[in-house]
């Protein structure tokens, strides 16, 4: 059997990937049957393309805030909603709902919360916090803001389930031990609960980077890219570059770099946690 | 000591009851994240959808009215057995929904035997990128409604229509050609875009209707000082919002030269250069005089039409589509008026697309059945009727009045046909928007659009023309 499982690996993992790469190395534009091989010129250009940048860099502001606010709320709600009744196990399984649903319906839903006449800025308004709807998505910092929020909202759900995974792991003789020793609950929290979420803590966050390095259906539906190409991700660019531009050996160069990106940051991330669960 | 022991029990598997389940709860977890994942990139439009995934995004109600056929029971029997399945890739907006494709393609099946349409529709508003996706996937439909022609010529992936039968039908048979072929019949035209002005606002006012730029800088300043949004804005979408510089760039770059686009595909002319520039500026210019809505940028098409029909601004640049039933009631239309946004000297000029709808793929199994129908749809007077009435469109078939259609437009609709008739104004190509060789490069329009947006936050206009110099450059290779 482990030759069919080197064979779905070529066939679905290594091919598609290959094929890239050597598109990449092509001028191959969408349209256009023929092609000519051009070497490392399409990663040349990318330096120099200063729309790959800009998307870079709102990629990263995604990464790191969504990576952040996700793992410190999601242990936040999972310490929260450690307790072993029927309604705080109810409260889990209801907190891992947005990360069930599609990109693209939760994208929608909070384009309708956050329309200049959406609910949050008739709330708003009602209550007299504002004179004028905010333009959420209108500001190219709002909706970066907004971004963030919606995309931590739906990562929020699944590390909150890691996290609570973990703790349910953690042995309660340590907590009856602190306490016999007169640790507080801040004490015991960052001397047994977060210690003993290493583990947890790897995973979440280096599935919250590759999930956020990817990035592309929310923005879709929540800002289309804008406004004026303000909240384009990398991968919304790429897009771009291979259905706008019709350009698919550049879009390939573009690709492989996502998918450098993504590798070496999983990787370095992977290696400094591990590093760090093993000093515990 | 006891903690090192659990992070190793944790690292071998080795743990108590409650440490086996964590497991298990991440390896569920990666699957729901996987399926999540795939889902939603297929739901964004980045896959090709089939039919029935486009049918599951739409929101018509009429799920089974894609599938249109002859409503002559007899004619479909007798041809049921060579009946060749065309796909047709089309799209809907307010105007054209459901019932405009069923109707025009059930018309044009009348006059075409053996053929059945498979409707595709796209996601959004952009056709041709969704085609270009079809065609990057093998999926290239037989014929596509109101895609940017340019992009696919050079691939030599459409058909061109027989010059006999364009000279023969209709008005211009020469709008639409793109290296002396014509790919997508030129049936009717829109104005694109036109300001449009609330006659209340402006009488209540005292307003004037302004004939040069100055004067129009004017009437925003008055438009302001009575209290009402001087212009509205569909911001939102790059396509609604770039409505002013799309009218800016028609009438002071084309304006002024009408070959500006071919001199750019020669290089000879630059986004960079000060005539784009100082267009482009005016917008800035509006702007900073706070013409628009503070909430622009988030105002979606919808609420823009709705915004302005209620009163709550007094200009709305539009295209010429608005005047129809499809966006605009009869019983309302009188009280809105329009006019090109003035020049700087007073002369007139008016941006002017004629297109249609149908294209050919040179590479469908059926060309023959699939140009027979592209052409028996284009002269259906049931795709024209719904085109005039609900669309605004402004038909361009010879020895056919728009009261040939047995249609009821509003005064405002026959104010632009005259205006779209009249030969003593310039008109040019709507820029960024026009399907012959004043079409832009490949992604170029898309990129243009979104400068509307982008000037509102960044004033550093003639750095961001460069780039777009940079973009076009890069998309023509």
């Amino acid at each position: 059997m482990a030759w069919l499982a080197v064979a779905l690996y070529v066939a679905f993992l290594l091919f598609p990937v290959g094929h890239a790469l050597f598109l990449s190395l092509t001028d191959r534009r969408m349209l256009f049957n023929e092609y000519d091989f051009i070497g490392l010129d399409n990663y040349r250009a990318l330096p120099g393309d200063s729309r790959l940048v800009a998307s870079l860099q709102f990629s990263l502001t995604v990464v790191v805030s969504v990576t952040l606010a996700s793992n410190v709320l999601g242990i936040a709600f999972a310490v929260l909603l450690n307790r072993p009744t029927p309604a705080f196990r109810l409260m889990r399984t209801l907190v891992f709902i947005p990360q069930v649903l599609s990109g693209v319906i939760v994208g929608f839903m909070w384009q309708t919360i956050l329309a200049p006449n959406g609910i949050l800025n008739v709330t708003l308004v009602d209550l007299g916090l504002v004179d004028q709807p905010v333009n959420w998505l209108g500001d190219s910092t709002l909706a970066t803001i907004a971004i963030c929020f919606v995309v931590s909202w739906t990562t929020i759900a699944f590390t909150t389930v890691i996290y609570s995974a973990g703790l349910q792991a953690i042995p309660t003789e340590l907590y009856e031990a602190a306490k016999i020793d007169g640790a507080n609950r801040i004490q015991a929290f960052t001397r047994i609960t977060f210690p003993m979420l290493a583990s947890a803590l790897t995973i979440s966050v280096t599935l919250s980077l590759i999930i956020t390095l990817k990035l592309y259906d929310v923005i879709v539906v929540l800002t289309g890219g804008g406004p004026a190409n303000s909240t384009r991700s990398t991968a919304f660019h790429l897009v771009w570059v291979a259905f706008e531009q019709g350009r698919a050996g550049q879009a390939s160069a573009v690709a492989m770099l996502l998918l450098a990106i993504t590798a070496v940051v999983a990787y370095l991330t992977t290696s400094l946690l591990r590093r760090r669960e093993v000093r515990l | 000591m006891q903690k090192n022991q659990f992070t190793r029990r944790f690292a071998t598997g080795q743990t108590d009851r409650k440490g086996r389940k964590w497991p298990m709860v991440l390896a569920f977890l990666l699957l729901i994240l996987g399926a999540c994942s795939s889902d939603g990139d297929t739901d964004a439009g980045a896959e090709p959808d089939t039919e029935a995934d486009v049918e599951a995004e739409d929101d018509s109600e009429d799920e089974d009215s894609t599938d249109v056929e002859e409503s002559d029971d007899e004619a479909e029997e007798a041809t049921t057995d060579e009946a060749v399945e065309l796909t047709f890739l089309t799209f809907e907006t307010p105007a054209l929904g459901v019932e405009f494709w069923d109707a025009s393609i059930g018309a044009a099946l009348d006059s075409v035997e053996g053929v059945e349409i498979e409707r595709l529709i796209t996601p959004d508003a952009d056709r041709t990128g969704y085609a270009k996706q079809l065609q990057s996937s093998g999926q290239f439909p037989d014929l596509l409604s109101s895609i940017d022609a340019k992009e696919f010529t050079d691939a030599g992936l459409l058909e061109p229509f027989d010059q006999d039968w364009l000279n023969e039908n209709f008005i211009i048979p020469d709008a639409s050609t793109i290296d002396g072929e014509t790919y997508i019949p030129p049936t009717n035209a829109q104005i694109l875009p036109l300001v449009y002005y609330n006659k209340t606002i402006f009488e209540e006012n005292d307003i004037a209707l302004p004939t040069t730029w100055d004067e129009f800088l004017t009437t925003v300043g008055e438009l302001k000082a009575a209290g009402v949004v001087p212009i509205e804005m569909a911001g939102l979408e790059a396509w609604s919002a770039s409505m002013p510089i799309v009218a800016l760039a028609s009438a002071d770059v084309l304006g002024q030269d009408a070959d500006w686009v071919s001199k750019r595909y020669a290089g000879d002319v630059a986004f960079g250069d000060e005539a784009f520039v100082a267009a482009m500026q005016k917008h800035r210019d509006l702007i900073e005089l706070g013409a628009y809505s503070d909430n622009a940028l988030s105002t979606d098409f919808p609420t823009a039409n709705a915004n302005f029909l209620a009163g709550d601004s007094g200009m709305y640049i539009m295209g010429s589509w608005f005047t129809g039933t499809g966006y605009m009631a009869l019983d309302i239309a009188e009280t809105f008026g329009a006019f090109p946004l003035p020049t700087d000297d007073g002369s007139l000029v008016v941006p002017f697309n004629v297109g249609g709808t149908t294209s050919v793929s040179a590479a469908s199994d059926h060309v023959d059945k699939a140009l027979e129908f592209a052409k028996a749809w284009s002269v259906a007077p049931a795709s024209m009727a719904i085109l005039v009435q609900e669309d605004g469109a402004i038909p361009l078939m010879k020895g056919v009045s728009v009261s040939d259609f047995d249609v009821t437009v509003s005064s405002l609709y026959n104010e632009i046909f005259d205006l779209a008739l009249d030969e003593d104004n310039t008109k040019v190509s709507a820029f960024g928007w026009v399907g012959n060789e004043d079409s832009l490069a490949p992604g170029i329009a898309d990129l243009f659009y979104v400068l509307a947006q982008s000037l509102f936050e960044n004033d550093d206009i003639e750095s961001q023309l460069i780039q777009l110099d940079t973009d076009w450059d890069a998309a023509v290779g």
